[in-house]
């Protein structure tokens, strides 16, 4: 296979575990609690910082810095819950307060970053060194690591929502709310579980991303704009489509890039999601307002 | 076993119950008959928690569940079958019930639950994989009223079981309520038609525009044809 081809294709998966990792979160909280978080990339930033200063501050392997980082952006996330989420559940203007607040804390988030660091790029140290060629294009292993993560998760995110009594609450309160708290599931609290998972998928994409992207108080910005557009492309609310769009999209940008040149990538994908949204208005798995998990 | 005491409630600006009395002792089927748009619905709301009440208290055995979450009075064993059904349209047949009893213990448990349900309505055992939404409107019910009975159920509160649906759904479906009682369970059922819950009632209450007018044993009152055609139309 030529270099090029090899090229796109790693690129392109690459990129689409990456999309689809950061859009599972997004889709999972719109899905179930009817809220699209811009604080995704304040979460992913959230982890990513904490990783960093458990590796950098306390010297301690990335192995123990992934999993705290994790753990803290699930609490982040499921503070925001408690704070700005939850008082306006069922008010009317939640669409407008929550969209305000999400935007408010990714704000603060980045100047609390700069507050207790510094605005300089930081590196996380990768959690598998090492890399090897295939057709002069290299491949890293925490890129293959990336890419079985954001697979193996969406496994479990499917398997946790088709087979587990929480996951099937989740998806019972995102079709039926009035019926889900007749069948005694209660609704707010599922709703801060799924807020925190979709934390913790959204803080182990910054702590994996960021040995690739470097880390900053705004790294969380693009993943979480690219993950918009994949959960859009996909269909908002759905988990298949946020797998399925990562990896069209992701595949897709690589290609162009590749072949035409870094400055079609993007305009190539808007072009693609135009297209795609005058053929499905809501998304490639969307199915409107009914059916969301 | 559920007692209300002088409930009002209502939506926005407007009073749809002023301060309703009712009792549902232990295993009596108790109805509220109403014509349409006279409260019963509003009614079984408040009593569940979908809607706040604004005066009054609900009593479960002595104790005041009046402003308890709608999940945590479902929990407790008061479980409402809603107007419209509300399943889960995406769910599966099975899905949806093992969702009622989402409270249960264990898995086995559950399971034992779901084979009661199978044997109430054995047509729903062989629906199992199917979506909520592909069901007919009679199925519906039938599962509406599985996931119900799927719960720890104590006190059943069924909002118009026979609403738009055929004369012989709505046969098999009061059987099957009948069954239900049968098996010890206290029913508070809202209706409009005296001739569908005549076998299921111990108790009747007449519900006009929001207030109970008449109370008494079943045996008298809906034997009152001239009291009934006076109320109900």
């Amino acid at each position: 296979m030529s270099t090029q081809l090899v090229q796109a294709i790693w690129g392109g998966v690459l990129f689409g575990s990456v999309y689809g990792l950061m859009a599972l979160g997004l889709t999972l909280v719109w899905g179930a609690v009817r809220l699209l978080n811009l604080a995704h990339g304040a979460i992913f930033v959230v982890g990513s910082y904490v990783a960093y200063f458990v590796v950098s501050r306390l010297n301690l392997p990335i192995l123990v810095a992934l999993p705290i980082g994790v753990l803290a952006a699930a609490a982040f996330a499921y503070l925001m819950h408690l704070t700005f989420i939850r008082p306006v559940i069922g008010k009317p203007g939640f669409d407008n307060s929550t969209l305000i607040a999400t935007v408010g804390i990714s704000i603060a988030v980045s100047a609390a970053a700069i507050l207790i660091f510094d605005p300089q790029y930081k590196v996380i140290p990768p959690v598998i060194a090492g890399n090897f060629t295939v057709s002069d294009v290299q491949i890293t292993k925490q890129g293959l690591l990336v890419i079985g993560t954001s697979l193996a998760l969406f496994g479990l995110v499917y398997l946790f929502l088709t087979y587990t009594r929480q996951g099937m609450a989740i998806r019972a309160v995102s079709q039926q709310q009035e019926a889900a708290s007749l069948m005694s599931i209660p609704v707010v609290r599922t709703y801060g579980l799924v807020i925190a998972i979709s934390g913790a998928l959204a803080g182990l994409a910054g702590v994996l991303l960021s040995p690739f992207f470097f880390l900053n108080p705004n790294s969380g910005f693009n993943p979480m704009i690219q993950a918009l557009i994949v959960t859009i492309f996909g269909g908002l609310g759905s988990v298949r489509g946020a797998l399925v769009a990562g990896f069209v999209l992701g595949i897709f940008e690589s290609f162009v890039e590749v072949f035409y040149g870094v400055a079609w990538a993007q305009p190539g994908v808007f072009l693609l999601i135009i297209l795609m949204l005058i053929v499905r208005p809501n998304g490639l798995f969307g199915i409107g307002e009914v059916r969301r998990l | 076993m559920l007692e209300v005491r002088g409930l009002v409630a209502g939506y926005g600006g407007g009073e749809v119950l002023h301060g309703i009395d009712l009792v549902v002792n232990e295993g009596e089927g108790v109805i509220v008959l109403g014509p349409n748009g006279h409260g019963k619905t509003t009614l079984l709301r408040a009593i569940t928690g979908l809607l706040p009440p604004r005066a009054g208290q609900v009593l479960l055995d002595g104790k005041d569940i009046t402003h308890w979450r709608a999940d945590a009075i479902a929990a407790a064993g008061v479980i409402h079958i809603p107007q419209g059904d509300l399943l889960f349209a995406e769910m599966t047949v099975t899905e949806n019930l093992l969702m009622g009893a989402y409270h249960g213990p264990t898995w086995s448990e559950r399971s034992a639950r779901l084979g009661r349900v199978y044997e109430l309505f054995p047509w729903l055992k062989q629906r199992g994989g199917q979506l909520a939404r592909t069901l007919s409107g009679g199925e519906r019910r039938m599962l509406a009223l599985g996931r119900g009975l799927m719960s720890k159920a104590r006190l059943l509160l069924i909002d118009e079981p026979s609403l738009g649906l055929a004369p012989i759904t709505t046969q098999q479906i009061y059987a099957s309520i009948h069954k239900v009682k049968q098996g010890g369970l206290s029913l508070l059922i809202a209706d409009e038609n005296a001739n569908h819950v005549a076998g299921l009632a111990d108790r009747v209450y007449l519900l006009e525009t929001g207030s109970l007018v008449r109370e008494g044993p079943a045996d008298d009152l809906l034997r009152d044809k001239a009291l009934l055609e006076s109320y109900l139309g």
